[in-house]
Order: structure tokens, then C-alpha cells, then sequence
């Protein structure tokens, strides 16, 4: 709800209205301004463009910041959502895997209040309950790895799928190789994630 | 009388000249006769330079059967008084794929046309037809009770060995197939004194029609028929157990989001959390053979392995195989004083099958391992009748990848003798049979996957359920006495002698 008891000027009412519909977000309620007696309307109406300007401008920037935030934000969450993979019937970090899973490090660290749930999986060669194994072999060297940088072990659990869930279909290499990894899954903290 | 080929003529392929009086056709030691047979015919196993990539030192990859005597068995059409000739075709059929699926007996299908069984059993005729076993069957209907009345007779000694008359539900009725199975072990039992598997069902799981994405329990008739679904969670349910009595199933299901061990009461269809409360994971329960107890292994921040539970008075956790490698896939001994389980500890890409008191202790390597070899060993399965353990696996390296087998280690001789049962495709998921002879496997061929039966005696194979991605196959106990999954046939009285 627009208050307008301020409005003394034509001009300024008719302004106030356009912002009013302009609805969201609402605005800060512009400065009443202070109109000494006998201010020609130019006077008037460059005062009021410049009143706009400098508000245009905050908003800006205020958007600006948000914007930046906003994609720093996401970039982390994709940071920590990021699939990690791993060579055939392994579950140790590869070089590659290191450098993801530090980069999950700072944006733990920036975000204290961030939970995950790492869930292992393996591809299809080999028997089904060693998979589930070797799936949570990959999850707790995942776990391991981040709790080395001093990060708290209880924020992280983990379950394993085995080969039961295939990101790819296929019995090729290709298949294969997408399909050894650790998944990590926001469980806390997701909607309040800033970056590092 | 002719000479009849017996089970002792293993021992010598070239004597065959047992009278009725060495009657025993297939000796209850028969398994451990054809480990012997092997044991002494194994030519000194190769150096190590000359083996073939992908072959495991000290294992029998030949299957020497050839001498094992099938007798023949004629099976008559059965006759019916009261009930229609379809009924007693129905029932013919059934009986005589059991018999042929016991895979102790050859069965004779295309009978003379001149045998008359009217004046009594003709034995001279059938002797000279080569049969040593004759069936003869006939569906009673009395008064809206229906009766399968079946004699077997010993050609050989020109003998009726033993004649049974057993109720018999309605064709359409849940419990048919099982009241027919029934009399077809009592059959086997008759003729060889062991307990036959056509009253037995086999548990796996596979993707639920309509929904790839999920896996369900089902069950499966040992001669394939009547395929039913047990769970319905629309989620991933594996490795399903059957209870020593055959009355329950556990199995392992993510429905809460951690994978937990579920039971099924199979008579009413009840399911309860049988495993402890927490966090952690928990897989591949297997029953102690007294019931009250599972071992499974669990998946927990700081403790992991194979562990025990009570499930009758639901307490005492207890780790028997933990350590930083996983230990899975806990089977107990027919005696459920030993576990079979395997263990990564010697690297993640080599699995191993060890063994182990019960109650924890030391353990002890059973598959073959041989260092810088590798090896991939999974999926042990106890012996219910013999120290046998059936797993599956092989020699990894590049040309052998995935190429699992079956294999049986015999536990009673001096160097756990090795036999490999496989010998095409992938195999996986081996489970005993209640004869401690056949094995239910996953398998996977040129032509498609399936569910298989292999006979350890014979080395014969038949598909039980074909084109399914079916995994963690489990057979069960006998199930003569409960009925099964879905059965409600009373019991049977046991056929005179």
C-alpha cells in the first residue's frame, strides 16, 4: 500500500502512482520532498528526475549485488552437488576427483549449516552385492576426504545404491564410466547456501 | 535279469555287472563319490606358466559325468475315474516334468503302443523295453474329492516298490500345482530315498513390469510356473532369504531411504522390520538355520561388516567380521556353526570368499586367491545336506572381465576341492537347492539373461525363468509341509511302502 500523504505536488502524485503500479518489490518510500515556495516546475521537475536517478542507481546496484550473490550462490550449490567419478572396481580419489571434492571443501566451510548425502553407486559389471559394497567404499573415501580438512563427519551420511541406479544405460564404456560415482545430495541447510 | 548299471559303477565305469542285490541306484554319497572319481582322475596341475590366461589353478574345469547311470523311467498316461481326461493330462504333465527336472531318471515320453497295463504290470515287457522304473497314475474324483493315486514299480526286481493315494485340490485351486509336486518328491523319495525339489519355490528379484526403475521380489515354482510378485514398495527390494522353514522371506528394501532387512509372514502376506534400529545399512540377510537369528551385513559410520542379530527377541548386535574392508554377504553352515562371507580386504577389485565360526573367530580363506593372480569370488551359498559352498567367480584380467562361473569348494576334502559348474556366459547368484545337488544361478548368454538350474551331479542345465534381469536368487527349503507362498494345501499323508 502506497501512502501518499505526503505528496504535495502534481507531478510528484502522478510519479508516486506510476511506482505504485509498478509493484514489486515494493520501493523504499521515496523522501517527501521538501518543496520551498517559489520553485518555477522546472525547478520542480529536475529535482524530482534527479530523486529518480540516484534511486535507480541504489536499486541497481542493490540488484546488482543480489544478482551476484544469486549466481555465486548457485555455483556453489553446484559446487556441491557436482558427481564425482572413479576408475574401474576402485573407490580411491583420483587427481581429477581432488580437485572437485576441494572445491566442495570451501563451500562446506562457507556454509556450516550444509548437510550431504553421498550416495555410491558402481557399474553394472560384477555381482550385485559387492556393488552395493564397493558404492559405499566410494561414498566413505568421499566422507574421508572431506573430514581431513577438518570438516565434521556428522554432517555427512551416506547410502549406497550399488548398480541399481545407472545415471547412463548401455553396457559400454562409456556407460561405465559415467556410472562410477558418488552423487551428493543436499539434506540440510540447502536453502540458505551462500558462496565461499 | 539284465544287468543294471548302479550308482557303484562310478566308482568303476567298466563294471556293470551289480545285481538287484547292489539295488542302490543313486547312492545318497553320490556327490561325494564324483569328487572322489574326480580327486583321483585330476592329472598334476600345470605350472603356473603354462596355464591359460583366465584359468584357476587346482579347479576340475572338466565335468566328468558320462558314467553317472540314469535309469529310465516309463511314466504311463494317467487314467482318471470321475474326472476328466484334461485333469488327469494336467496332472501326467506336471509329474512327469518334475521327474525329469529331479534329473535322476531319463524319462521315457513315446511309450509303445502296445503296452496294456490291465492285467496288471507287465514286467517282462517293460524289462525288455529298457525301463527300470514305471509310474502309473490315476486322478480319483469321489463325492466332490478329488485323489492322485500313483504306484511305483521296480522293473528290475519285477516288484510294486510303493503306492500312495494323495488328496488333490481342484485344478483351479491356489494350492494344485503344490499338491501335484508333493506327490512327485514322495516319487522321488520312493525310488531313491531322497528328498525330491518340486514342492520348493525359488525367491529373485527383478525390474517390476512397467516400472524399469524398481526392483521386487518375486517367487517362482521350481519348474518355472506360476511367477508371482511378493512386494510392491515401488522401490529397490534385493536380496530376499527364505526362512528355514520356508515360511517367511527376508529381504533388504530402500523404501525408508536406507536400506533396511524387512520380513515377510508368506501365509498372510505381514511384513515387519526385522533388523536393529539406527542408521545404518543393512544387506544380504541370511537365516541361521534355527530361525531366530539373522546375520547380515551392515553399513554404519564407524562400524561395518557382518554382524549377527536376534530377530525373535530382537537384541544382541553383535559384529563378528569388522575391520576398514568390507565384509558382506554372510551364509550360514547347515550346522550354523560356520559362516561363509566375503571379504574385499585384499583389494577392492579382488574379492574373496573366507570362513568362520558363527560365533566370530578366525578366518579362514576358502576361495582361490593366489597373489598377484587376482581373482573375483562373491556370492557364497551353504550347502543345506553336505560341507559344500557353491560361489561365483573367476579370474579377472582383461579378457576374462565379467565372465563369472559357478563353483563349488568341497569342504570334507583335504584341499577344498574345487569343481566349476559353468562354463558359457555370466553367471551369478548361486543358491542350494534342498537336495544339496541342484543350484539356482543368474545367468547370462549370447541369446539373453535368465534364471538357471544346474544339476551338480549331472552338469545338466535347464532355464527356469528365461528373458528376465532377475539377480539374488534364493531357493528354498522344502516346502511339502507349509505349501509356500500363496498355497494352502493340507498336509499329506506319506505313501505306503
Amino acid at each position: 500500500m502506497c501512502n501518499a500523504r505526503f505528496v504535495l505536488g502534481a507531478f510528484a502524485a502522478s510519479l508516486l502512482i506510476a511506482g505504485c503500479g509498478r509493484g514489486q518489490p515494493v520501493q523504499e518510500t521515496p523522501t517527501p520532498i521538501e518543496q520551498p515556495p517559489g520553485r518555477t516546475p522546472q525547478e520542480i521537475a529536475d529535482s524530482i528526475a534527479a530523486e529518480r536517478a540516484r534511486q535507480d542507481s541504489i536499486r541497481a546496484a542493490q540488484l546488482a549485488a543480489e544478482q551476484a550473490a544469486q549466481r555465486a550462490a548457485r555455483a556453489a550449490r553446484q559446487t556441491l552437488e557436482g558427481t564425482v567419478y572413479f576408475d574401474y572396481d576402485e573407490s580411491t580419489i583420483t587427481s581429477a576427483t581432488e580437485a572437485a571434492l576441494r572445491a566442495k571443501v570451501e563451500v562446506l566451510r562457507a556454509n556450516p549449516g550444509v548437510r550431504l548425502r553421498m550416495e555410491g553407486h558402481a557399474d553394472e559389471r560384477g555381482t550385485s552385492e559387492y556393488n552395493i559394497a564397493l558404492g559405499n567404499e566410494r561414498a566413505e573415501s568421499v566422507i574421508q576426504f572431506l573430514t581431513n580438512f577438518g570438516l565434521s563427519g556428522d554432517r555427512f551420511s551416506s547410502v549406497s545404491y550399488g548398480e541399481e541406479q545407472p545415471a547412463m544405460q548401455g553396457s559400454n564404456e562409456e556407460a561405465w564410466a559415467l556410472n562410477r560415482r558418488v552423487e551428493f545430495v543436499i539434506t540440510a541447510g540447502g536453502d540458505s547456501i551462500v558462496g565461499s | 535279469m539284465r544287468a543294471r548299471h548302479t550308482g557303484a559303477s562310478l566308482a568303476s565305469p567298466a563294471g556293470s555287472s551289480a545285481g538287484p542285490a547292489a539295488h542302490a541306484r543313486i547312492a545318497p554319497g553320490l556327490i561325494a563319490g564324483i569328487l572322489a572319481l574326480l580327486a583321483g582322475a585330476a592329472t598334476p596341475p600345470p605350472s603356473a606358466a603354462q596355464e591359460p590366461e583366465g584359468q584357476i589353478p587346482g579347479v576340475e574345469l572338466t565335468l566328468l559325468y558320462e558314467n553317472l547311470y540314469i535309469p529310465p523311467l516309463a511314466i504311463l498316461p494317467f487314467r482318471t475315474t470321475g474326472d476328466s481326461p484334461e485333469t488327469g493330462a494336467l496332472v501326467h504333465g506336471i509329474v512327469a516334468r518334475d521327474l525329469d527336472y529331479s534329473d535322476r531318471f531319463r524319462i521315457i515320453d513315446s511309450l509303445p503302443a502296445l503296452w496294456n497295463d490291465q492285467q496288471g504290470v507287465q514286467y517282462a515287457f517293460w524289462d525288455q523295453y529298457g525301463v527300470d522304473w514305471l509310474v502309473i497314475g490315476t486322478v480319483e474324483r469321489v463325492a466332490g474329492s478329488r485323489f492322485l493315486a500313483v504306484e511305483l514299480h521296480d522293473i528290475v526286481t519285477a516288484s510294486a516298490r510303493a503306492r500312495g493315494r494323495f488328496p488333490l485340490p481342484a485344478p483351479d485351486d491356489p494350492g494344485f500345482r503344490m499338491a501335484v509336486h508333493r506327490v512327485s518328491d514322495e516319487i522321488v523319495m520312493w525310488a531313491t530315498g531322497e528328498q525330491g525339489i518340486a514342492a520348493t519355490q525359488i525367491a529373485f528379484r527383478m525390474p517390476a513390469l512397467g516400472d524399469p526403475a524398481s526392483k521386487e521380489i518375486y517367487i517362482v515354482d521350481s519348474d518355472g510356473a506360476n511367477r508371482r510378485r511378493l512386494t510392491w514398495d515401488a522401490d529397490l527390494a534385493v536380496s530376499p532369504a527364505w526362512s528355514p522353514d520356508g515360511s517367511r522371506l527376508a529381504y533388504t528394501s530402500y523404501k525408508s531411504g536406507v536400506p533396511k532387512i524387512y520380513e515377510i509372514e508368506l501365509a498372510t502376506g505381514t511384513e515387519r522390520m526385522i533388523g536393529p534400529g539406527g542408521s545404518g545399512q543393512q544387506h544380504s540377510p541370511a537365516y541361521h538355520p534355527h530361525g531366530g537369528e539373522i546375520s547380515f551385513t551392515l553399513t554404519d559410520r564407524g562400524s561395518k561388516g557382518v554382524v549377527s542379530y536376534n530377530i525373535r527377541d530382537g537384541c544382541c548386535l553383535r559384529m563378528l567380521a569388522g575391520g576398514r574392508a568390507p565384509n558382506i554377504q554372510p551364509a550360514y553352515s547347515r550346522d550354523g556353526r560356520t559362516l561363509a562371507f566375503v571379504s574385499l580386504r585384499l583389494g577392492s577389485a579382488t574379492p574373496q570368499v573366507y570362513t568362520m565360526p558363527s560365533e566370530g573367530g578366525t578366518q579362514t580363506l576358502l576361495s582361490p586367491y593366489r597373489y598377484g593372480q587376482g581373482g573375483y569370488f562373491t556370492d557364497p551359498d551353504w550347502s543345506p545336506v553336505s560341507n559344500q559352498v557353491a560361489f561365483a567367480g573367476g579370474i579377472v584380467n582383461r579378457r576374462t572381465v565379467g565372465r563369472y562361473h559357478i563353483f563349488i569348494a568341497d569342504l570334507d576334502t583335504s584341499d577344498n576341492r574345487l569343481i566349476q559348474l559353468t562354463r558359457e556366459g555370466n553367471n551369478e547368484d548361486p543358491s542350494w537347492a534342498p537336495d544339496g545337488r541342484h543350484l539356482v544361478f543368474k545367468g547370462e548368454r549370447r541369446n539373453g539373461l535368465g534364471i538357471f538350474i544346474v544339476d551338480a551331479a549331472t552338469g545338466r542345465q535347464r532355464v527356469l525363468v528365461a528373458n528376465v534381469d532377475a539377480e539374488d536368487t534364493d531357493w528354498s527349503p522344502w516346502l511339502g509341509n507349509s505349501g509356500g507362498a500363496g498355497q494352502s494345501p493340507g498336509n499329506l499323508p506319506r505313501g505306503g511302502r
